[in-house]
C-alpha cells in the first residue's frame, strides 16, 4: 500500500528517482538470470533431472527385488542405491520442485513484480545445484550411509572409511541452506510485495500453502543442518557425539534418529502441503467457483503445518515412554488433510448444484483436473496407511514395508502427482506453450495407476513382514507376488514419468506445443491476468482486487468474497 | 490506503476472453502494475529476521543434542573440566555494551545524524573485535581438547558457532559503517542499517544461549 502511495501518486516513472544505493547500481548483464520465473523454472528443470535419476535407481532396486533369489545388484550396491533413492527423492526432487514452482508462481499470484531478493534467489539456485552435485557424487567416492535417515552405521566410527559420507553430509547441508534462502525470499515477498488490496486472507490458496510449507521448512530444515553438521564433525574431526556409549567420555548413539526425525518428519509434510494447495487451486478453477469454505481450507493447510511437528517420534523405535503422545501427534495431522479433501468434494458438489452440469463435466476432462482427481485416491490410500502406521508408532509398521508403502503413497505419490498437476496447470503460464492433452491422458493413467499398484503392493509386503532394508529374498518367503506387483507398478510409473519428460521436452523446449493464451483455463487468480509467458516485470496493469478470486469476480460480477462463505446462508439471516 | 474507486453495478463488468491481457478495470482505467525495482520499507529487516529464525533453529538442534547427551551422562561436565566464569562474563558484558552501541546507531540514524551513527558503528566494531578475541581465548584456555569428550566437542562447536556469527556480523557492520560514512542512509531510508542491527542483536542472543547452556546449565545433580 505504502509503495503505491509514495511512488506512483506523482505519476513519475520509476526511472526518474535516483537509485537508493549508487555504489551497487551496476548494469545487469543478464536480467533473466535473476527473474523469478526463469530461476524457478531452472529449479523445476533440475528437479526433473534428479527425478529421472532417482526413478532410474528405484527401477534398478525393483529389478533386484522383482523375483526371489535375484542377483542383479548385490547387497552392497543395493544399500548404496537405497540411500541415494531416498535422499534424491526428498532433497533433490520434491524440495526443489516446490521451491521452483513456489518462487515462479507466488509473485504472479499475489500481484508482485518480482521476488523480494532476486539476486539471492539466483544465488540459491546455483548453490542448490552445487550441493546436489556433491550429493550425487558422494557414493562414487566411497560407500555412504545405509538408508536416507543416515542411521546405519551409527556409531559411525566403526565403519565407512573414506570421503563419501562426508561429501553427502556437506552436499545436504548446502542443499538445505539454499532451500532456506529460497524460503526466506518467498516469505518476504508474500509479506511485503503483495498488490494493493491483496490481504493475507485473499492470497490464492496455492500461495497460502507455499507460505505454510515455507514456514515449516524454515523451522525444520535448520534442524537437519545442525544434525548433519554435528554428524560431519563426528566423522571428520573424530569426536564421538553419536558414537560410544552413554557416560562422560562418549556420546549417545540413540540421539541420532531422534534429532534426524525431529527435522525430517515436518519436512516430509512440508513437501506434501503445496500439493494440497495445487489441488485446491485446480479443483476450484475447473469447478468455476471459489473453493468451498476457503477460510476453513486455509485453516486446514495451516493446521497440517502446525501439527507436522507433533508426530516425529512415531518414526523412532527407541522412545517407548512417549509413544502415546506420538501416536496422537501422527494421527492428529491426518485430520486437517482429510477435512481439506472434504472441501474439494464440496466445491465440486456446489458447482454441480449451481452451474451448468455439462460445462462442469467437460471441465472434469481438462488435463490439470485429471491430475488433481488422480491425486485424490493416492492421497486417500496414503492417509489410510498412515493412520494404521501411526497407531503402531515406533514398532513393526515402521520397520517393514508398511512404512515404505505409507511414505511412497503420502509423501512421494501424492506430492509428486500434485507437482505434475501443477506443471500441467502453470506450465502454459510460465513457458507460453501447452503440454499435450492426448499424451497427458496416458501419463496420468501410467503415473496414477502405477503409483496405486506400488502403494497397494507395499503394505501387503509389510503385512507379510518384509523388512525395509531387505535387498534379496528366497522363494520360501512367499513375497514373490507382492514384489512383482510393486515392481510392475514402479515400471509403469517410470514409463509415465518418461512420457512427462518427453511431453515437456517436445512441447516446451522444442516449442511444438500449442501457444497458450493468457488464460487457458479460465483461472481465478492474478497470474492469469498477464501474458503467457509474463513479461519480466510480470504485469503491465492489475485487475482490481476485491476478493481472493479477482478474475472470477470480473467474469461473474458477483461479490463472492464476503467474509464468511456466502454459499451457506446461516439460519435466521437473509443474505 | 490506495483504494480504487470501483463501480459496483454488475452489468458493466467486462468479461475477459481467453487470451486477452491486460484486463481493464470496471472503471475503465487500468490500475498501474506493481512498481519494479523498489521493495517496501522494512523488507531487508523482515528478511533478516526470517533468516535469523532459521539460523536459531540450527543452534536449537545443537543445543538439543547437548542436552540429550548431558541427560544421559553420569558426570557433567566430565571429570577434570573446570570452566571458568571470568572470560564468559567478560564476553557477556561486552555483548550487552555492543547491544547498546548498536541501538545508539539506530537512534542516530532515525534523527538523520550521520556523525553519531558512524561513531556508534565504530564503537560497535571495536566491541565486536573484543568479543571475537575473547571467543578465541575461551578456545585456547579451555584446558581440554576437541575430541576429549562430548562436552569438549560441543563446547568448541557452540563457541565456534558464536565466533562465526560474530565474524559475519562484524563484516556486515563494517560494510554498513562505510556506507554510513558515504552518506547512503537518510532518516527515512536506512533499511540496511536496521537489518544489520537486527543481525548484530541476534548474534548477542546466540551468545546468551551459548553461555546459558555451556556455563550455567552445565552443572547437574
Amino acid at each position: 500500500m505504502a509503495m503505491t502511495d509514495t511512488e506512483v501518486e506523482e505519476g513519475a516513472p520509476a526511472d526518474d528517482t535516483p537509485p537508493a544505493h549508487p555504489v551497487l547500481d551496476l548494469p545487469d548483464p543478464w536480467p533473466k538470470g535473476t527473474d523469478h520465473k526463469f530461476v524457478g523454472s531452472l529449479f523445476v528443470a533440475a528437479a526433473l533431472v534428479f527425478l529421472l535419476a532417482g526413478v532410474a535407481i528405484a527401477l534398478l532396486m525393483r529389478a533386484q527385488l522383482s523375483s526371489a533369489d535375484a542377483d542383479i545388484l548385490g547387497d552392497r550396491t543395493y544399500r548404496q542405491l537405497f540411500t541415494m533413492h531416498g535422499v534424491m527423492s526428498v532433497f533433490l526432487f520434491l524440495l526443489p520442485v516446490w521451491l521452483g514452482l513456489g518462487s515462479a508462481i507466488v509473485p504472479l499470484q499475489i500481484g508482485a513484480s518480482r521476488l523480494a531478493f532476486p539476486r539471492l534467489h539466483a544465488m540459491a539456485f546455483w548453490l542448490f545445484l552445487g550441493g546436489g552435485a556433491m550429493v550425487v557424487a558422494a557414493p562414487a567416492l566411497s560407500d555412504v550411509f545405509h538408508g536416507w535417515a543416515l542411521s546405519d552405521p551409527i556409531p559411525v566410527k566403526l565403519g565407512l572409511p573414506g570421503q563419501g559420507p562426508d561429501f553427502l553430509l556437506l552436499g545436504l547441508i548446502v542443499v538445505c541452506m539454499a532451500a532456506i534462502l529460497v524460503v526466506v525470499n518467498i516469505l518476504v515477498t508474500i509479506l511485503q510485495l503483495r498488490a494493493p488490496a491483496m490481504s493475507l486472507r485473499r492470497i490464492p490458496i496455492f500461495s497460502w500453502s507455499i507460505m505454510v510449507s515455507g514456514a515449516v521448512l524454515l523451522l525444520a530444515l535448520p534442524i537437519l543442518i545442525g544434525a548433519f553438521g554435528l554428524l560431519f564433525v563426528d566423522r571428520h574431526y573424530g569426536s564421538s557425539l553419536f558414537s560410544g556409549f552413554t557416560g562422560s567420555r562418549g556420546g549417545n548413539p540413540l540421539i541420532w534418529p531422534r534429532i534426524f526425525w525431529f527435522g525430517a518428519y515436518p519436512v516430509l509434510w512440508a513437501l506434501l502441503i503445496p500439493a494440497l494447495g495445487v489441488v485446491s487451486e485446480i479443483v476450484a478453477t475447473f469447478a468455476g467457483r471459489p473453493l468451498f469454505s476457503r477460510d476453513r481450507a486455509s485453516a486446514a493447510i495451516a493446521g497440517v503445518g502446525v501439527l507436522s511437528f507433533a508426530g516425529w517420534g512415531s518414526e523412532v523405535s527407541t522412545l517407548p515412554r512417549a509413544r502415546v503422545l506420538f501416536v496422537i501427534g501422527a494421527l492428529a495431522v491426518l485430520a486437517p488433510v482429510a477435512s481439506l479433501v472434504v472441501n474439494w468434494l464440496a466445491t465440486l458438489r456446489m458447482a454441480g448444484k449451481e452451474g451448468d452440469r455439462d460445462a462442469l463435466r467437460a471441465n472434469f476432462m481438462a488435463t490439470p483436473m485429471l491430475w488433481a482427481l488422480g491425486m485424490v485416491p493416492v492421497l486417500a490410500l496414503g492417509l489410510a496407511a498412515s493412520a494404521v502406521s501411526a497407531l503402531d508408532a515406533g514398532r513393526d509398521a515402521h520397520a517393514n514395508y508398511w512404512q515404505v508403502g505409507q511414505q511412497h503413497g503420502l509423501f512421494f505419490g501424492a506430492a509428486s502427482i500434485g507437482a505434475a498437476a501443477a506443471l500441467s496447470f502453470w506450465g502454459p503460464k510460465l513457458w507460453g506453450r501447452r503440454l499435450s492433452d492426448a499424451m497427458a491422458k496416458l501419463e496420468i493413467l501410467a503415473v496414477v495407476g502405477g503409483t496405486l499398484l506400488t502403494v497397494l503392493g507395499m503394505p501387503l509386503l509389510g503385512a507379510q513382514d518384509m523388512l525395509v532394508h531387505t535387498s534379496t529374498f528366497d522363494s520360501g518367503d512367499d513375497w514373490a507376488l507382492g514384489n512383482l506387483v510393486v515392481t510392475a507398478g514402479a515400471a509403469i510409473v517410470g514409463l509415465g514419468l518418461l512420457l512427462v519428460l518427453l511431453d515437456v521436452a517436445g512441447n516446451v523446449l522444442a516449442r511444438r506445443g500449442r501457444v497458450a493464451g493468457a488464460d487457458p483455463w479460465g483461472g481465478h487468480t492474478l497470474e492469469w491476468a498477464t501474458t503467457s509467458p509474463p513479461p519480466i516485470h510480470n504485469f503491465d496493469a492489475l485487475p482490481e482486487i476485491r476478493s481472493g478470486t479477482p478474475l472470477l469476480d470480473l467474469r461473474t460480477a458477483q461479490p463472492w468474497a464476503t467474509p464468511s462463505d456466502s454459499d451457506l446462508v446461516p439460519e435466521g439471516q437473509s443474505s | 490506503m490506495s483504494m480504487v474507486a470501483v463501480s459496483t453495478t454488475a452489468d458493466n463488468l467486462p468479461v475477459p476472453a481467453s487470451g486477452m491481457a491486460p484486463l481493464v478495470l470496471p472503471t475503465g482505467a487500468p490500475q498501474p502494475g506493481p512498481v519494479p525495482g523498489r521493495p517496501r520499507a522494512g523488507t531487508s529487516t523482515i528478511g533478516t529476521l526470517l533468516f535469523v529464525t532459521a539460523d536459531f533453529m540450527v543452534l536449537a538442534a545443537i543445543v538439543a543434542v547437548y542436552l540429550a547427551i548431558k541427560e544421559g551422562s553420569v558426570t557433567w561436565p566430565p571429570r577434570g573440566v573446570h570452566v571458568g566464569t571470568y572470560i564468559p562474563t567478560m564476553i557477556t558484558i561486552t555483548a550487552v555494551m555492543s547491544a547498546f552501541s548498536m541501538q545508539w546507531c539506530l537512534f542516530a540514524a532515525r534523527r538523520n545524524d550521520g556523525r553519531n551513527a558512524a561513531m556508534a558503528l565504530g564503537l560497535t566494531l571495536f566491541l565486536g573485535l573484543a568479543i571475537m578475541n575473547l571467543d578465541w581465548l575461551t578456545f585456547v584456555r579451555s584446558g581440554f581438547g576437541f575430541n576429549d569428550h562430548p562436552y569438549g566437542t560441543l563446547y568448541d562447536v557452540l563457541i565456534g558457532f558464536h565466533l562465526l556469527h560474530a565474524l559475519a556480523a562484524f563484516l556486515v557492520v563494517l560494510m554498513l559503517a562505510f556506507r554510513t560514512v558515504a552518506g547512503h542512509f537518510t532518516g527515512d531510508r536506512h533499511d540496511a542499517l536496521r537489518a544489520g542491527a537486527a543481525f548484530w542483536q541476534y548474534t548477542n542472543v546466540v551468545w546468551f544461549v551459548v553461555v546459558t547452556v555451556l556455563f550455567i546449565l552445565s552443572r547437574h545433580g
